[in-house]
């Protein structure tokens, strides 16, 4: 009892706790109506007053430098102009003013769309790279436009236009797709990626981290003072393996026509040459990419965006008669001594299989037949082989595989066997198409990458990852990559030597592929011209027609044939003689990477491309800044 | 049954009003982390409370005369740890206060302040005066001092002065004479002149601020002033959540710690506003409530001290927001974001449903 007692009295206390707590309480809603019911108009003005602008820092991509250091990929300063849609009222309004600016009417509607969805206190960007007039005009109006502010951000800038454009890529904004896709996590809307080529593959080592800039800015859009700012980190830059001289003569030896041409180190997988025509300037997609511009690039039927290196397919004609060779000495079905007469033609499974040369090349051996191209002796080894030989080889050569270059979008190529007929057409395979298949025509189709691939494992017997990025640290397989990479199929020596030596005829000895010979430097190849339509199609042809089907014209080499440096991959399309169009290309490229190597005077070569005038493009913005002095941004 | 037992012995009411106050602190982190989607805060406040529930209903099961008979041993524990940190922590914002475990931070002062209610509660509850007497206060005040003194030394004010109120609500209700209200009252006020002297500019300008944040509105009134605008802009209704100016676009600093009542206040306006303040007068009252059905001098105390620090820490933190009290940081509780609040708010909260749960138990 004296416990209860003794509590009586707290507990009495503890109403004046209560009490207390009341009226405190009734202060702070009294002081809380005050603000928010009585004042608040007051304080809405203020809150008005208090304008923010958060200006993206957009931080530099790292650069793109070629094996030597030199810089072909750069990033410029581009004046920029940015809506703020917290100020803009009438957004039809701000529309109608901009048009005053150089855009199309489609340009606006697509930006205007973007405003809608923008987010409500992030700027956006309405167009890139002003010119001189435009600003004067979005300046001479701010009065009445506070919602748009002019501020400068990094542009990227392919000094070297269309060189090597397929290799590098190009950046843009990310896309609502992207946005989705684990492999562009933690990026935002408006932020700029590598959308293919090394750009892509590498996007985020060169990717910065944006900064910002927390401006307070007045009624009429001026900045009063700046709160804070995060800088923005530059991205990292990115040694490549490309030879921006080796890549010039290549692009300036390859001309207007379509085609590809791919050159690396066989012993270390350094890609040295990547050009594919047509072409397009990278430069074009810095900026927003104007909606013709896309259009006549996406739609252009000679396909421009296309890599022809590693994402056309061909058939490889008679350069497909090196991996026959292969083929024919690893399964022991012959040797490098063994002989074919060749009368010109030759009768197999009741159908006549010309040889290209009407008189025959009399009797020969493989490295006879390899110097000469010779068609009957292939087509004997073929049937000897059969297709599953034929199929067995050209796989561990890497042909219907991914090359695992470092790029995206990469085909695989066809390797044809009894099993793929059977399954895409469901039609039993003929042995005649087997005789097709040994001078490389049919259905069996290569991307020049694959088909340099297997020249370097000619050449050396390895095929070591293909890289365009210089530090192997860096370097980042595509997932396609990761079956094909691994294990490397020996051959044996005494083989390769043979093939080796057929190819070294080819160049050397009056072969098909002199066109490709530099003195001093033992160039072993093998040309191809191969068919676009079948000889039987071509002859139905009315000949006017026939002639806009012509062949293309490949060529495929190494250099020097002991310890070989280099090989290199031509293909002109429709260039029609292998010989006489693609080995001449090569042929530029092994001269030029010879004189280099010994430091010869280069061969006068008309530049492809040449520097864009940077100093042009940034004096622009300078003289743009400095007339916005005015402004205190 | 069990189950039955503790529905009847839970206090539904005081846990319903605590809850729906965390929702609320949920909604304005998820709002104050919407203009950056690299933070997490959002997710951590949930994983925050997840835990501090489940430390609540610790507490809850073990009967709050143990924790009270071991009081001594937690308290000395405690002074342990808080000098461990002075010797060993972590520095966050200039307070050498953080316990650093596993990549987490904690301030284990917040924890300390209900260790301290536990021993006051011990002293106190051993008295049978309906008074205290000089030598029991300079006892309580004592105890007190000594945590308070280490806190001051890591470096952190504004939770050192949180121990104050606990000290005295508790010895209010404890029976603390008038005379010597009287003596501490006439003892601030001859010291207020002579404080205002010895204090510094920069503290006066922080005092003086707070009655007119527009004498330094970039300094010291910064804060204040934009908390201001942000409830004064919310209007009756507010502006949505998510749609503040002020608090999304960072006008308010520390918003999803400090100044959440004004992020809330601006979102959802004085209706918002007036829940957050209702729900907390709820929940006071409740716990005045249960400390009058509690058992023994004990379950008072604790509810005493525990209701004590709840009010003084919403009462100043409101009040910054709302330009009464000087701009000290201290979180709101059951709202702001921080792991170290919340968990030691859901051990006051489970020690307070303990006391309720039993108090019938004879």
């Amino acid at each position: 009892m004296a416990i209860f007692q003794d509590n009586r009295k707290l507990i009495s206390r503890m109403k004046g706790l209560r009490a207390c707590f009341v009226l405190v309480f009734l202060v702070l809603f009294g002081k809380l109506w005050y603000i928010a019911v009585l004042k608040s108009d007051y304080y809405k003005d203020l809150a008005k007053q208090n304008q923010i602008r958060i200006i993206r820092l957009l931080a530099p991509r790292g650069l793109l430098l070629d094996r030597e250091g030199r810089v072909l990929v750069d990033n410029v300063e581009s004046v920029n102009l940015v809506l703020f849609l917290d100020k803009a009222d009438d957004l039809e309004e701000v529309f109608e003013f901009l048009r005053g600016l150089d855009m199309t009417e489609e340009e606006l509607n697509e930006r205007m769309q973007a405003a809608r969805r923008h987010p409500k206190y992030q700027g956006l960007t309405i167009k890139e790279n002003l010119s001189m007039a435009e600003v004067s005009y979005v300046l001479a109006h701010q009065n009445e436009h506070p919602e748009l502010t002019i501020v400068e951000e990094p542009r990227r800038l392919y000094r070297y236009g269309e060189l090597a454009a397929h290799a590098l890529g190009y950046v843009g904004e990310i896309s609502a797709r992207q946005l989705e896709q684990p492999e562009f996590k933690g990026y935002h809307q408006g932020d700029i990626i590598g959308k293919c080529g090394v750009e892509r593959t590498y996007n985020r080592n060169l990717s910065g981290k944006d900064g910002q800039r927390r401006l307070l800015v007045n009624s009429l859009g001026r900045a009063i003072e700046e709160l804070h700012s995060i800088e923005a980190i530059p991205g990292k830059s990115l040694s490549l393996t490309l030879d921006l001289d080796l890549q010039m003569v290549a692009e300036a030896a390859l001309g207007d026509s379509p085609g590809a041409v791919v050159a690396f180190d066989p012993i270390h997988g350094d890609i040295l040459v990547m050009a594919s025509r047509p072409a397009f300037d990278p430069n074009l997609f810095a900026t927003r990419i104007s909606r013709q511009d896309w259009v006549r690039l996406s739609n252009d039927p000679n396909h421009p965006l296309q890599n022809r290196v590693i994402q056309a397919e061909f058939s490889p004609g008679s350069t497909f008669k090196l991996i026959m060779a292969i083929a024919g000495l690893e399964s022991g079905v012959v040797n490098e001594n063994d002989t074919v007469f060749c009368p010109g033609g030759i009768s197999l499974y009741g159908h006549y299989f010309h040889c290209w040369k009407p008189g025959g090349h009399g009797r020969v051996n493989l490295s006879d037949a390899i110097r000469q191209s010779c068609n009957v002796y292939f087509y004997t080894l073929g049937q000897k082989l059969g297709i599953g030989q034929i199929e067995h080889y050209s796989k561990l050569l890497g042909l219907g595989q991914f090359s695992g270059v470092d790029l995206f979008g990469e085909s695989v190529g066809l390797v044809p066997s009894e099993q793929w007929k059977e399954r895409t057409k469901g039609e039993k395979w003929y042995a005649g198409e087997t005789i097709s298949v040994a001078i490389g025509q049919g259905a069996m189709n290569v991307t020049p990458m694959q088909l340099a691939r297997a020249v370097g494992m000619i050449a050396t017997g390895q095929a070591p990852p293909l890289r365009l990025v210089k530090d192997k640290r860096v370097y980042r397989p595509p997932a396609t990559a990761v079956a094909t990479s691994g294990s490397v199929p020996i051959f044996h020596e005494k083989n390769l030597q043979a093939v080796r030596n057929g190819m070294w005829r080819v160049v050397n000895e009056y072969g098909t592929g002199r066109a490709a010979m530099v003195r001093g430097f033992e160039v072993c190849g093998k040309t191809g011209t191969a068919q676009t339509i079948s000889k039987a199609a071509r002859a139905k042809l009315p000949p006017e027609v026939a002639a806009k089907f012509p062949s293309n014209a490949w060529f495929v080499g190494f250099a020097p044939r002991d310890n070989p440096e280099i090989v290199v991959c031509v293909i002109v399309q429709g260039g029609d003689s292998g010989g006489g169009v693609a080995a001449p290309v090569a042929g530029k490229i092994f001269q030029a990477y010879f004189d280099k190597k010994y430091q010869r005077p280069q061969q006068p070569e008309p530049l492809p491309a040449t520097p864009l005038q940077v100093a042009a493009v940034t004096a622009d913005a300078t003289e743009a800044r400095v007339q916005r002095g005015g402004i205190n941004q | 049954m069990p189950f039955r037992r503790f529905v009847s012995r839970f206090d539904f009411l005081l846990f319903g009003g605590a809850m729906a106050l965390a929702l609320l602190g949920i909604l304005g982190v998820y709002s104050a982390s919407l203009q950056n989607p690299a933070s997490n805060a959002f997710v951590r406040q949930l994983l925050w409370t997840a835990l501090g529930l489940f430390i609540c209903f610790v507490v809850l099961s073990i009967d709050y005369h143990y924790l009270v008979d071991y009081a001594l041993h937690l308290y000395v524990l405690s002074i342990l740890l808080l000098i461990g940190i002075l010797l060993f922590g972590t520095t966050i914002n200039g307070s050498k206060s953080w316990l650093t475990i596993g990549g987490q931070s904690f301030q284990p002062s917040e924890a300390v302040k209900i260790v301290v209610i536990l021993a006051l509660t011990r002293y106190l509850a051993g008295l049978s005066e309906d008074y205290l007497k000089v030598q029991h206060f300079i006892v309580l005040v004592m105890i007190t001092i000594v945590p308070v003194c280490l806190v001051v030394l890591q470096g952190d004010l504004g939770t050192a002065l949180m121990y104050f109120p606990i000290l005295g609500g508790m010895m209010i209700i404890a029976g603390l004479k008038f005379r010597f209200v009287l003596a501490v009252l006439l003892l601030a006020l001859t010291m207020a002149p002579a404080s205002w002297l010895v204090l510094k500019d920069y503290q006066k300008q922080r005092i003086m601020v707070t009655f007119d944040p527009d004498l330094d509105p970039k300094g010291y009134g910064y804060q204040t002033r934009q908390s201001l605008i942000a409830i004064g802009s919310g209007g009756i209704l507010g502006t949505g959540i998510g749609n503040g100016r002020q608090s999304q676009l960072g006008f308010v600093p520390e918003i999803h710690t400090d100044f959440i009542f004004a992020l809330l206040a601006e979102e959802t306006g004085l209706v918002g506003a007036c829940l957050v303040l209702m729900l907390y007068l709820f929940v006071l009252s409740r716990l005045v409530r249960v400390g009058e059905q509690a058992r023994d001098r004990s379950g008072i105390l604790i509810i005493t001290g525990i209701a004590s620090l709840i009010f003084f820490h919403v009462t100043v933190n409101v009040g910054m927001a709302l330009g009464i009290t000087p701009a000290i940081g201290i979180p709101l509780p059951l709202l702001s974001y921080g792991g170290s609040s919340a968990l030691s708010t859901y051990l006051a909260l489970g020690l307070a449903l303990n006391v309720h749960y039993n108090r019938f138990v004879y």
